[in-house]
């Protein structure tokens, strides 16, 4: 149970701006234990989620020192400094040598011969110590394709932002079973590869057909329009159909305030429902909406003035008139509104009577013939269906409802619990031993929140499966965490397990973390013990005890670095001799 | 109407219309706020929380003007606020936008985003205008320096200081805070709280806090409003409501709040799924629908407007989500049988 999986010590990272160095890490110590949750918890720039990066190896940043080791695997990787030398020399030299054969290309221009011997020698020259760079560079392609083996199989990790993780383009299913080709996971398909590229070639006649069921009427005149062009491109009268399409700039508008009459028939009643209210101001609007006459004032929509959507009496005309005469008015307008499409829809089949009708089949023909070979490769096709189920499975594990209709959603029809359940799911297709979740509540609602620290824990109990997860929400952590790790200022501060912790806080930040969360048995419109101040700029960071820094003390512990002593069995903490006594902190 | 009510809504509404597509006749519609009557009294502070998609945001909107109203009525101090005008509305009404970062112009200094609203009503020149800002950055903790500086130099709790000083600026009556504290850390959040208490305190505002965190709201309230799906299900003072919670709702939401003791965890029973979809929402009481209760089919026929049962705590009476016993049962009219047949139909 004790055995620590994962084991970070000593670390140190910095990241290069162009303003010099700046640490972010200092001196990072702490362990996962194997089927336990520890928490890592401080405010934002404490180096909560830099941390977690360089563990999985997708930080930009450098790493100085220190190891963090996997199942006594370590995980970080580092060039010796002789070959950083070599690869970065050979660069230098590629990049020269492939700027002067540039030259050289111009240079025959006046001296042919002298040009070539430059142009050859010069690549020679570039493809000699780019092979050399390869070479030195094996060692890191090595580690890089471990770190990828790693990464999903054995740590992965949840993100904060489940909208900006998932990629709005594919459906769940097909960004859960990427997930899982990439890492081999998927079962043998039931059907052979040929039949779904048939189905692929098939599905836009399919689609049509699904269109035809569900919207008739558009896909009637969508057909009809089709057809004639056909029609005219087989008996040859294209030519007269071309002025005949003009026609269509009069009845498009017409079909079209037809297929609007529920908005005309409010126009013939006294009480309109809030309904058809309501979609008459949208489509007019607010201005338009019959009830907001005021008949004895005679002014117009005085309430609506200072909206900006004021029209004239204009309205109080209207209804005074004829109901048929108002109907035809009515129609008259909503004809307006459909004149765009009638432009767009005449400009189509006037291109599709212009073009030869070879020209035309030709056209879908060759598309379809440049698409489908991309289709296949970047594997568009539909999935199959055994893998398709073994998605739906995941889903369930992570108590998704309804899955089968939730397979062949995109991300943005799901609410933020399911968009975070759906990544926690991707995250647990490859059953990895360690999860790294960042922030994977803050977004979401309270009871929603409970939803997930539920499954998370409800994983750990089920599969073993180890957590760290990163929180600002001491109330998270109070109710998930079996270790907790306090970062501040890219150090860990006080590392303890969770009811010492929270019985017996040491480090200042701590107390002060604790202090200022508004809680349901604190009194109400008190004064919160609020941190004065802000996590410092990296840059600005201090050598001694930062925390120190924040509360603008003055002395000795802002030189010398604080030593991480045990106070008791697991609890470790910076021991700054201020920070460490109670009777020291003033919180505003 | 009392006296000391500042702001009355009256079975509000605002419902958006889902366009169809070409040639559809199908209208569907996002019920936001479907039937809110709340009354804000002088001085205090409400509190209005729910999940995402429960119309918090849209309600207040709606109660600042923002955007028009579909039903019902806002009244402020007494007049309709759709009769008001603008400026003047703007001047009593303020708002705090949730994100501090998107609600400036990065374009701008300090100096003229909290100075424009000074300039745009008249209320100080140039000459007079950098004193003013620097008293208002003054009494929101920031000095007066970073007049000059940009936004994107700030952090998000200097910025959500600078979006409170552009709303003092007017010397509003009432401000709007729409989850002003969910986008900042813990420790920032307890400094923004503070100084919102003290400034209520000294400038004798009305405050209406809107956000998700019921820990926060309850801190800072006066009273609060618990919103399911565009309706208010309970209304109380707020220790009365986190004491004696009557709706199932408002229960399961405080049960949901991570309890910062290790050792008292209780393995909590959250309520399955998510707020379902304002465009058609189920009949009756929405919240009982999604408990499944079987006593949700009773609440279809039944009043549901809130009804007080203990001074000032005002809950929605349904058999399934509150043991509050239901008034007579009545059938509800439904506007569509009021409606006069159009021409075509009445066959004249």
């Amino acid at each position: 149970m004790s055995e620590s999986l994962l084991e970070i010590s000593g670390l140190r990272v910095h990241f290069d701006t162009l303003d010099g160095q700046i640490e972010a890490l200092n001196s990072v110590d702490f362990q996962v234990k194997k089927q336990q949750i520890m928490g890592l918890v401080g405010e934002s720039g404490c180096g909560k989620s830099v941390t977690s990066l360089v563990t999985i190896g997708l930080a930009t940043c450098e790493v100085d020192e220190g190891s963090v080791k996997y199942e006594g695997e370590e995980l970080l990787f580092r060039d010796s400094e002789s070959t950083t030398k070599i690869k970065k020399i050979s660069g230098y030299i590629v990049v020269i040598s492939i700027l002067l054969s540039i030259f050289g290309g111009f240079w025959t221009l006046i001296d042919p011969i002298q040009g070539r011997n430059i142009l050859l020698g010069s690549l020679t020259v570039s493809t000699v110590s780019w092979l050399v760079g390869f070479f030195f560079s094996k060692d890191s392609r090595t580690h890089e394709k471990f770190m990828r083996w790693v990464r999903g199989n054995e740590i992965s990790m949840i993100f904060q932002e489940p909208m900006t993780a998932l990629n709005p383009l594919y459906s769940v299913e097909k960004q859960i079973s990427e997930v899982m080709r990439e890492h081999d996971r998927l079962v043998e398909p039931e059907t052979p590869t040929i039949n779904r590229i048939g189905e692929a070639i098939f599905s836009p006649f399919s689609l049509i057909y699904r269109t035809v069921v569900a919207k008739p009427q558009s896909a009637a005149i969508f057909l009809s329009t089709a057809a004639f062009v056909m029609l005219a491109h087989s008996r040859g009268f294209t030519e007269e159909a071309q002025s005949w399409s003009l026609s269509l700039m009069l009845a498009v508008p017409i079909l079209y305030s037809f297929s609007q009459i529920s908005k005309v028939r409010s126009l013939f009643t006294e009480e309109m429902t809030l309904e058809e209210r309501v979609s008459m101001e949208t489509s007019f609007g607010s201005g338009f909406s019959m009830d907001r006459v005021d008949p004895t004032s005679g002014s117009v929509f005085s309430e609506y003035r200072h909206m900006g959507t004021v029209t004239s009496g204009y309205e109080m005309w209207l209804r005074n008139q004829n109901p048929y005469v108002r109907l035809f008015i009515h129609r008259f307008l909503v004809s307006l509104q459909g004149i765009p499409v009638a432009l767009a829809v005449t400009i189509v089949v006037f291109l599709m009577l212009w073009m030869p009708f070879s020209a035309l089949m030709g056209l879908v023909v060759i598309s379809n013939l440049l698409v489908l070979p991309v289709v296949i490769w970047l594997d568009f096709l539909k999935l199959d269906p055994a893998h398709s189920r073994q998605v739906q499975e995941i889903l369930e594990d992570v108590r998704i409802p309804n899955p089968e209709a939730v397979v062949k959603m995109y991300p943005h029809e799901l609410s933020g619990g399911m968009r975070q359940r759906v990544m926690i799911g991707m995250m647990m297709s490859c059953e990895p031993k360690l999860l790294i979740a960042d922030e994977p509540t803050t977004a979401l609602d309270v009871t929603i929140q409970a939803q997930i620290l539920k499954l998370m824990k409800d994983l750990r109990d089920e599969k073993g499966t180890s957590i760290l997860l990163i929180t600002h929400d001491l109330g998270v952590i109070a109710e998930m965490c079996d270790d907790v790790t306090v970062m501040y200022a890219g150090r860990v501060v006080e590392r303890a397990p969770v009811n010492e912790l929270f019985a017996n806080p040491l480090h200042a930040y701590t107390r002060g973390l604790m202090a200022c969360t508004p809680n349901i048995a604190s009194t109400r419109k008190s004064v919160l013990p609020a941190i004065p101040g802000q996590v410092a700029n990296p840059s600005d960071f201090v050598s001694g005890c930062r925390f120190c820094q924040r509360m603008e003390r003055q002395g000795a512990t802002l030189t010398r670095r604080p030593e991480m002593i045990e106070e008791s069995p697991g609890h470790w903490v910076e021991a700054c001799p201020i920070c460490m006594d109670e009777t020291k902190d003033k919180w505003e | 109407m009392t006296e000391k009510s500042l702001i009355e809504i009256k079975n509000l509404r605002k419902w958006f219309p889902i366009k169809g597509g070409f040639l559809s006749q199908a209208k569907k519609f996002v019920r936001a706020v479907d039937g809110v009557s709340l009354d804000i009294k002088r001085g205090e502070t409400l509190g209005i929380v729910g999940e995402s998609g429960c119309g918090k945001t849209t309600l207040g909107r709606v109660l600042m003007g923002l955007i028009p109203i579909t039903d019902g009525s806002v009244h402020y101090s007494g007049e309709d606020i759709k009769k008001i005008p603008n400026k003047e509305v703007r001047r009593k009404m303020q708002m705090v936008f949730q994100d501090p970062g998107g609600s400036m112009n990065p374009r701008m200094s300090i100096r003229s985003i909290v100075g424009e609203p000074l300039l745009v009503n008249g209320l100080s020149d140039a000459a007079e205008l950098t004193q003013r800002v620097a008293e208002l950055l003054d009494s929101v903790g920031l000095k007066r320096e970073h007049m000059t500086r940009y936004p994107h130099e700030f952090s998000g709790g200097q910025k959500q200081r600078i979006a409170l000083a552009r709303a003092l600026s007017l010397d509003p009556e009432f401000i709007l805070l729409d989850e002003p504290t969910s986008a900042l850390d813990v420790s920032v959040q307890a400094q923004v709280l503070n100084l919102l208490g003290s400034i209520q305190k000294n400038r004798d505002l009305t405050f209406v806090f809107i956000s998700h965190d019921l820990a926060v709201v309850r801190h800072i309230s006066d009273r609060v409003a618990v919103m399911y799906l565009g309706k208010i299900v309970e209304l109380a003072d707020a220790d009365e409501i986190y004491r004696n919670p009557r709706h199932a709702y408002t229960k399961i939401l405080i049960s949901a709040i991570p309890n910062p003791d290790p050792r008292n965890r209780r393995d909590r029973a959250p309520v399955e799924g998510d707020v379902p979809s304002p465009i058609d929402p189920p009949p009756g009481c929405a919240f009982g629908h999604r408990l499944q209760h079987p006593n949700w089919e009773k609440s279809i026929t039944m009043d549901l407007s809130l009804r007080e049962i203990s001074p000032g705590h005002w809950v929605q009476p349904c058999p399934c989500c509150t043991e509050v016993p239901p008034e007579p049962t009545q059938i509800r009219v439904s506007s569509e049988n009021n409606r006069k047949p159009p021409p075509w139909e009445r066959g004249d």
